[in-house]
């Protein structure tokens, strides 16, 4: 089959009805920016939802006792040696946190509310949403500090401030209750107001003094890069025999779920705009066909094989969507540089906070994704091309030449 | 019997799809050898081009045998009869039907394309035929800029570079003037004689039917006369 002689022709007859395939062309251009572009921002989306939860205490890896989860008491704890480290490459680990987490109930002069206490070491916790947050006031100094800091909405909740008095209850290695006084050191402003009225913060030594333990609760890991996570699980397991190693998939399932439905979305997304599109390239070649049944005709009579009349239809199609393709990617690449600093949600941000999202989205646009576009566009462009194809291989010579 | 180019063999084609069917043909038997000049005349509705088609295996008798250069046409598939028109027959059509996004040389280097020659050897071989057609000045034009008269020639040209057996032309003359059919009719002419490409031409045309060696008249799908070989 004579490639270079047949895409001489596709491109030519295509140049022969500008106008028509310029518009055709800048339907796929507008197409293929739109998907690139909303890719990129559910993708954002995505890893933003990702980030969220493996920040919010959870990383990427976290060791707990088994049921802790189900009930989360400090009489499912363990202990870890002061010198532990885990054992992960330093190209992959971000950092580690060891803490001790149980339910508290929390009372100022005014309120009272029911808390999540932690117990953590200052230091390590630049892995989670600590490390992002906004301070008024002090932060804890070390694991000793019996100071605690908590979240601004819980402050306004309890109707207190930093300086003031709060009094924790919770329950002890014995199982009996322990009640303890604690100085407001600072608040925190996190992203979502869940957060802050969830969490307070102590130093972990302090907490386990309080506790009558040595034990933690948890340790957290977090990595650079999620993909090695589950060979690194499947390592922590073999150290801490015994004990639940799990991955922000098991620990999040709900969060999992809507990554894997970001997935989908995409599909669904490209499915909608390119299917469109499809019938509109369908049309198009068609009206292009049925305009050149004559030529087609006098190919048929003069040798020309029905596969490479095939090949010529195909061809155009395919020159069409490729044209379309480049400058679309090229235009959904320019609009995400654009908006590289983020798209600010802010005036949404209860409902984004809903979802579990900040307020400031970053459209990500990965080279895969864009291969991902082009490839399927173009399978796309050859599928559309078929049934014009077939029209122009069932073109009678005869018929065709008589009129 | 070796220079047999065309045989025809009791050959029938009845149109069925037709209210009433129609006798295109009927029991037609016509052999052209190498070298002659044919014309098939008749009034509309003789068979003439439907023969003509037959014969170029642009269309499948309902009965009978067609044999293109020893090579029987009723057991070939659309792909085989493909493959033989474009090593076999060359064609001149009525409209001219040049490919318009191509120019003239690229036109007449078109059917060598499908046949795989080289490019130095394509471009050599259309550059020859067109200088000796008169239209070295026209290698460069698109069909939409030539007048009818060089569009044919450059159809001819186009059918007559791959050198094929035979040389088919439907109603080579009907677009033209009485000036430029004069000129193509010579070129036909030159072509038979002096190259020996056998030429089978449909027409109404007397000027043609003149030129040709041999006249064949139709009527009703049958050949009411023929000239026989000259």
């Amino acid at each position: 089959m004579k490639v270079g002689l047949l895409a001489t022709l596709s491109v030519r007859n295509l140049l022969r009805h500008r106008r028509r395939n310029a518009m055709l062309v800048a339907a796929i251009v507008v197409a293929v920016a739109g998907v690139t572009f909303m890719n990129s921002f559910i993708r954002g989306f995505q890893q933003d939802l990702r980030d969220s939860a493996v920040a919010n205490l959870t990383g990427h890896i976290k060791v707990h006792a088994p049921g802790y989860r189900d009930d989360p008491s400090i009489e499912r704890s363990f202990e870890v040696a002061t010198s532990w480290q885990p054992d992960i490459d330093a190209q992959a680990l971000q950092g580690w946190a060891a803490r001790v987490r149980v339910p508290a109930v929390i009372m100022s002069e005014r309120e009272t509310r029911g808390v999540q206490l932690v117990g953590i070491d200052p230091a390590q916790e630049g892995i989670s949403f600590l490390g992002d947050v906004e301070f008024e006031g002090e932060q804890l100094s070390g694991v000793g500090d019996k100071r605690v800091f908590l979240g601004a909405a819980l402050r306004d909740q309890l109707d207190t401030r930093v300086g003031r008095r709060l009094v924790l209850i919770t329950q002890g290695s014995d199982g009996r209750n322990r009640e303890a006084g604690f100085r407001i050191a600072g608040v925190y402003d996190a992203e979502g107001t869940a957060l802050e009225k969830a969490y307070v913060f102590t130093g972990r030594e302090a907490l386990q003094n309080l506790l009558d333990t040595h034990a933690v609760t948890e340790v957290s890991i977090r990595l650079l890069q999620d993909p090695a996570g589950p060979s690194i699980q499947r390592r922590l397991l073999s150290y801490f025999t015994g004990l639940e190693v799990l991955g922000w998939r098991e620990l999040e399932p709900q969060v999992a779920a809507m990554f894997v439905f970001a997935d989908t979305a995409i599909f669904i997304w490209f499915s909608i705009m390119m299917g469109a599109l499809v019938f509109g390239l369908v049309n198009s070649l068609i009206t292009a066909v049925m305009e050149r049944v004559r030529e087609f005709g006098m190919l048929r009579a003069v040798g020309m094989r029905p596969g490479a009349v095939i090949v010529q239809v195909v061809m155009e199609s395919t020159v069409l969507m490729a044209a379309g393709v480049a400058i679309g990617l090229g235009i959904g690449w320019l609009l995400c540089a654009s908006l590289a600093d983020g798209l600010d949600l802010s005036q949404w941000a209860s409902g984004v906070e809903m979802v579990g999202m900040r307020s400031l989205v970053v459209p990500r646009l990965y080279g895969e994704d864009m291969l991902l576009v082009a490839v399927l566009s173009l399978v796309l462009g050859v599928v559309a091309s078929l049934y014009p194809a077939w029209r122009a291989v069932k073109i009678n010579p005869l018929e065709a030449m008589r009129r | 019997m070796s220079n047999e180019v065309v045989s025809v063999r009791g050959v029938s084609r009845v149109y069925a799809e037709e209210a009433v069917p129609v006798h295109a043909l009927r029991d037609v038997d016509l052999t052209v050898v190498q070298g002659e000049f044919v014309s098939l005349a008749g009034p509309s509705g003789s068979g003439k081009s439907t023969l003509l088609n037959v014969i170029g295996g642009l269309d499948r008798p309902t009965g009978g045998d067609v044999f293109i250069d020893g090579v029987l046409l009723n057991d070939l598939n659309d792909t085989q009869l493909a493959d033989l028109r474009l090593h076999k027959i060359g064609f001149v059509f009525q409209a001219y039907n040049l490919i318009p996004v191509l120019s003239a040389q690229e036109n007449v280097e078109f059917i060598m394309q499908l046949q795989g020659v080289g490019a130095a050897e394509r471009a050599r071989r259309a550059r020859e035929v067109l200088q000796a057609l008169g239209l070295e000045d026209m290698s460069d034009r698109r069909p939409g800029e030539m007048s009818g008269g060089q569009q044919q020639r450059v159809a001819v040209a186009r059918a007559i570079v791959t050198e094929p057996a035979l040389l088919l032309a439907d109603e080579p003359s009907a677009n033209l003037d009485s000036r430029t059919t004069g000129e193509l009719l010579e070129l036909l002419k030159t072509l038979n004689e002096e190259r020996g490409v056998t030429i089978v031409a449909a027409t109404h045309d007397p000027l043609v039917m003149s030129y040709a060696k041999r006249r064949i008249q139709l009527r009703d799908g049958q050949i009411e006369n023929d000239s026989g070989p000259a």
